[in-house]
């Protein structure tokens, strides 16, 4: 009985976390519109609800950084090195085009959810 | 507050980082990812002590280092993703590893390696199975490290076959119903297995010990080979074609069922034919093997000849009677093959089943 609870804990922790994937890169997108570094990045992101960890946040950022759509610059504040992101130019394009597609994915569920809440 | 104290955290701080360093990968990016994580954390650090008004002592900092996890598993976050053998290789690499543990390594042991073995314990099969048995996990041991490293070394050096650039959808045989579709990937290990196979063959003549291993050094083949090798070696020849023909006609599904069962069958007639060689006409045992000229005086070896020669007769005997179920199978799964084709003859083609 057990296991077969932990395998249900298992079972949704992991789709949790496929859902979780595709929101927090348009998540961190969107939060970098305006110049951040890491720690304040993590904090902003948990007070709104999406906490994230520093083994998750980090290479995310590196890869965001790699495929062009951040920009990154190490700079000195309160007398400590911060590596500061921001949206790049091509960041602002992507990050439109999947706010549009969030917009319709999410359209297409409520439609979904409303037509199987009639049956 | 003392400073020893003031001075623990920061150097617990800097202890966690180097342990960091010692498992993340020397690259140009290892102390990019330090600073970033190590600001991180002071970043904590400042905000605690901001909430309580005072400087955090040992316990606390440890807590957040402790939140933040292991070095070991912080690193492997943080550093680049990497595999021993990738998804790409991987279907190859098992099934080459289980070919060469399985299907070579094992009947090697359990024919050649365990009988000589057991001459040389006197007959006590205790030690000799011992003896096999530590042999046997010594040379799949290394056998498997050195396929593992074959394989990683092409992972990494990205030496990759580009079938995923290379295919094209227009060169794709045309859809067929109701038939077998025989895997590329599978007719050419065949194919590839059977070159192999025959070199193997070609080599034996010249090399024993490629299938004697170190009894190659008392044992000589007898003279029965010199009547059935031609014959195995047109049989391993027929192999050949078979896979070949069936690698570059994958639409011919008929192929393989009919030409797999023709196969057995030749090779059913060539080991019957073998054992009734060997059985000979006076009633005794014909030998498979005998003592080198230099060996046939010694009590032991012909001792160990004799141990070779029973684990072969048992070798042969057995695969003759897996050929007799094997072809009972493929004859019903050609049959099942030739109904399927005649009903399919009279109904529509379609994609869904």
């Amino acid at each position: 009985m057990s296991n077969g609870t932990n395998h249900d804990t298992e079972l949704f922790e992991n789709l949790k976390l496929e859902l979780r994937r595709g929101c927090l890169i348009v998540a961190v997108l969107a939060q970098l519109r305006a110049e951040q570094y890491g720690y304040t990045l993590r904090k902003a992101l948990a007070d709104d609800g999406l906490a994230i960890d520093e083994g998750t946040l980090y290479p995310l950022l590196r890869r965001l950084e790699t495929q062009g759509l951040l920009v990154s610059q190490w700079r000195e504040e309160d007398k400590r090195n911060k590596r500061f992101y921001r949206l790049s130019p091509v960041g602002e394009q992507i990050l439109e085009q999947l706010l549009d597609e969030w917009k319709s994915i999410n359209a297409s569920l409520d439609r979904i959810l409303q037509e199987a809440g009639r049956i | 507050m003392n400073s020893s104290v003031s001075r623990n955290p920061q150097e617990l701080l800097d202890r966690y980082l180097q342990a960091v360093r010692f498992w993340l990968p020397r690259t140009s990016r290892q102390e990019d990812v330090l600073a970033e994580l190590g600001e991180d954390l002071r970043s904590q650090i400042d905000e605690k002590e901001t909430e309580l008004g005072r400087s955090l002592n040992q316990d606390e900092v440890s807590s957040i280092l402790k939140r933040c996890g292991s070095p070991m598993m912080v690193a492997g976050r943080l550093g680049p993703k990497r595999h021993l053998i990738g998804p790409t290789l991987f279907p190859i690499y098992a099934f080459v590893l289980k070919m060469v543990l399985l299907w070579i390594l094992v009947p090697v042991f359990v024919f050649i390696i365990g009988p000589v073995n057991l001459a040389n314990a006197g007959g006590e099969w205790g030690p000799a199975v011992a003896t096999t048995l530590a042999n046997l996990w010594f040379a799949l041991f290394i056998a498997a490290g050195i396929i593992t490293l074959v394989f990683a070394i092409v992972e990494r050096t990205s030496v990759h076959l580009g079938e995923e650039c290379k295919w094209d959808p227009l060169k794709l045989p045309p859809v067929r119903t109701h038939e077998r579709k025989t895997s590329f990937a599978k007719s050419a290990c065949e194919l590839i297995f059977g070159l192999f196979g025959l070199v193997w063959l070609l080599l034996l003549p010249h090399y024993p010990f490629m299938i004697l291993g170190p009894a190659a050094a008392f044992l000589k083949a007898a003279p029965i080979w010199h009547t059935f090798y031609i014959p195995i070696l047109l049989l391993a020849l027929v192999g050949l074609l078979r896979s070949a023909i069936t690698l570059a006609r994958p639409e011919w599904t008929a192929f393989p069922l009919w030409s797999h069962l023709l196969q057995n069958v030749l090779t059913f007639a060539v080991l019957s034919f073998l054992i009734n060689a060997a059985h000979g006409s006076n009633g005794a045992w014909q030998p498979f093997l005998l003592p080198d000229n230099a060996a046939s005086n010694s009590t032991h070896y012909m001792q160990a000849a004799g141990f070779v020669n029973l684990s072969i007769l048992l070798g042969l005997a057995g695969t003759w009677l897996g050929l007799c179920i094997a072809s009972v199978i493929q004859v019903w799964q050609l049959l099942m093959y030739l109904r399927k084709r005649i009903s399919g003859a009279h109904q529509p083609a379609t994609l869904a089943h």
